[in-house]
């Protein structure tokens, strides 16, 4: 991370919170990133750790009675508490996003086509025909066989691999600056979730474009982010290059989730291990570190103190006693 | 989507062909007969009047002779109105009832949709409030209650509508018994926009929609509103047919010359043809207004059309 990168995309101290009849929901706590162009930086956690929360908050797509704390500004400019106008000018232009579900993600009764080509006529003043033509385009650079046909087909009539294909070619249909991508491939078929990824990399490149990519599939993140975050209950507890996180996590958690991964090298009969416990819920907050119930060495200090941000080793660690290979790390 | 509606359109007249044999015994089964009176008549008058209208004949010549009557457009005489035949009274009242079932229903879209989907946009405030409210009265109060009260007030009080009756040519007579007619049915549709229109701007294709940077307005009415209205078509499809053949209450309350009293009137005086005219006609429009439902569900949601 070195000052003189150009940051796509800052999010700082973004907080989301819902207060329900039944409490305050804090669904992220206090997030900070940055994304620089070019870069993709993967988003991990558990369901509910706020990982599609504050992106969605960052489209400024979450619930009317979500309250929304802090600042995210793309390229410098403020996209928390705008002006709904200008940025709905900057969503689906500069700024776009993909979900999770390609299976309900697209409208049931426009042709896809259209539905590509819409993005172009509201923000580039195209006309409807000049619009198609890009969509078709479009979708050849999605790699949807048969693009031409598939234009005027719905999307009932598409697979989900082919789908999601199209929902990125309307992401990407005014060469957005940044690109965030919820869990794009846990709906899909594993051949298709590794076509889908590569297309994502390679479009990457291609665009100079900064990907934010939401998964819980550290797999994924392996093969395409330059940096990570993971996130538990709604705060990153470690972020870095992707290298130094998965080589050397320095959170118990993020070793954990390491760990919990299944292991084609390992022998068929090891048994998987799981992170025992549940993530806390997000309406009854923990004293302390938000992990230390479910940490295998959680002295007294994590049950009341909780422990803040650091760097350690070149990545941000909030743990007090991080995980170490070099035993004069331990500081206490 | 031109296979889908050729489907459709072959079956109706099967299931039109059932629904008339079916009633013509159902019918039959009903003790007593159309010449039954307090006053008994002597048995050889009963006899000659049976024999006049052929019900003296076994049920199945009566039947078959009943349904080539039909495909030759005769409905038979009326039992009861002793110079018509059923044609014929079919064929004056039911241009009334068909205008002002039409103009009804034409109405509670108009003023339905956009109220339903207004309360969906505004929800829980006070205009939501408001619209539900009225929604409950409109389906709560009943038309016996409502055309009257619009009679009092508009027709005496106000005195800018006539209070009842007919005269052809004169649009101010149809104005209450459409309002009144419409009024359920906007009520009924404002409902079930409101809470389909809800249900479908959670959905994940309108948060697409959002993320595309859309205006609202393109987002509700391109993208939101035509699958939300699968609901309300499905209601109005047989809902049109019960409005359009006639409302018994209504064309009572406001004295109008339609076909609404038929059907009742027919089946408590054993009035067998005229009945059976009737429920040849409503199956008829069932069937139509089913029909366009259909053809409609197609042209909303393309999935419907592939089974």
């Amino acid at each position: 991370m070195t000052s003189a990168r150009s940051n796509v995309l800052e999010i700082e101290s973004l907080s989301v919170r819902y207060e329900t009849p039944d409490g305050a929901v804090q669904a992220v706590a206090d997030i900070s990133l940055e994304i620089a162009a070019g870069e993709c930086i993967g988003v991990v956690g558990e369901s509910g750790a706020g990982k599609s929360q504050a992106f969605l908050a960052v489209m400024g797509l979450l619930a009317p009675n979500a309250q929304v704390a802090g600042d995210a500004r793309l390229r410098g400019r403020e996209l928390l508490g705008a002006d709904p106008r200008a940025l709905r000018d900057l969503r689906g232009a500069e700024l776009a996003m993909i979900f999770q579900d390609p299976m309900t993600s697209l409208a049931p009764h426009i042709v896809v086509g259209d539905q590509i080509a819409e993005v172009l006529v509201v923000h580039k003043n195209m006309s409807w025909r000049e619009a198609r033509a890009q969509a078709l385009q479009l979708l050849e650079q999605a790699q949807v066989t048969d693009a031409a046909r598939r234009l005027t087909q719905y999307p009932h009539e598409l697979s989900g691999g082919m789908r999601q294909r199209v929902m990125i070619a309307i992401a990407l249909a005014c060469d957005p600056v940044m690109l965030i991508a919820d869990e794009p491939t846990t709906a899909l078929d594993v051949s298709v979730q590794a076509q889908i990824l590569s297309l994502l990399k390679r479009l990457m490149r291609e665009r100079g474009m900064a990907l934010a990519l939401i998964t819980h599939d550290l797999g994924v993140v392996a093969g395409l982010a330059d940096q990570v975050a993971v996130l538990y209950a709604g705060r990153i507890v470690e972020s870095g290059s992707v290298r130094k996180l998965l080589k050397n996590p320095s959170h118990p958690y993020t070793a954990a989730l390491l760990r919990s991964m299944p292991r084609i090298d390992a022998p068929v009969d090891e048994p998987l291990v799981a992170i025992g416990g549940q993530p806390p819920s997000p309406r009854q907050p923990i004293a302390g570190c938000p992990f230390h119930p479910r940490c295998a060495a959680a002295p007294s200090r994590c049950t009341t103190e909780r422990p803040e941000l650091r760097r350690i080793d070149g990545a941000q660690v909030a743990c007090h006693f991080p995980r170490s290979n070099s035993a004069s790390a331990i500081t206490l | 989507m031109l296979r889908y509606a050729l489907q459709r359109i072959s079956g109706v007249i099967p299931t039109l062909f059932v629904i008339i044999t079916a009633s013509f015994f159902i019918i039959r089964l009903a003790p007593g007969g159309p010449f039954d009176e307090e006053q008994t008549l002597p048995p050889e008058i009963k006899a000659n009047l049976e024999a006049a209208y052929g019900l003296d004949q076994p049920l199945l010549v009566q039947y078959g002779r009943y349904m080539r009557g039909l495909l030759v457009g005769d409905f038979g005489p009326s039992f009861k109105f002793k110079d018509f035949s059923v044609t014929e009274l079919i064929a004056q009242g039911l241009p009334i009832s068909l205008t002002i079932g039409l103009a009804a229903v034409l109405l509670a879209m108009l003023v339905g949709i956009p109220l339903g989907a207004l309360a969906a946009l505004r929800r829980n405030t006070a205009s939501d409030y408001g619209i539900m409210g009225f929604a409950v009265l409109g389906i709560a109060l009943p038309g016996f209650v409502i055309g009257p009260l619009f009679a009092l007030i508009f027709g005496l009080y106000l005195g800018v509508l006539p209070v009842a009756g007919y005269e052809s040519g004169q649009p101010q007579y149809l104005v209450l018994p459409i309002v009144t007619l419409a009024l359920p049915v906007i009520a009924y549709i404002a409902r079930l926009t409101r809470g389909s229109l809800l249900e479908v701007l959670r959905s994940n294709f309108v948060r697409t929609a959002r993320a595309k940077g859309l205006s609202p307005m393109r987002v509700l009415f391109r993208h939101a509103l035509r699958p939300a209205l699968l609901p309300v078509v499905s209601y109005l499809g047989p809902a049109t047919a019960f409005v359009v053949t006639g409302s018994l209450v209504v064309e009572s309350v406001f004295g109008l010359p339609g076909t609404g009293r038929y059907l009742v009137q027919g089946a408590i005086n054993r009035d067998y043809t005229l009945v059976m005219g009737m429920i040849v006609v409503y199956g008829a429009i069932t069937l139509l207004c089913n029909l366009i439902a259909d053809l409609l569900y197609g042209w909303l949601d393309p999935r419907v059309r592939y089974e």
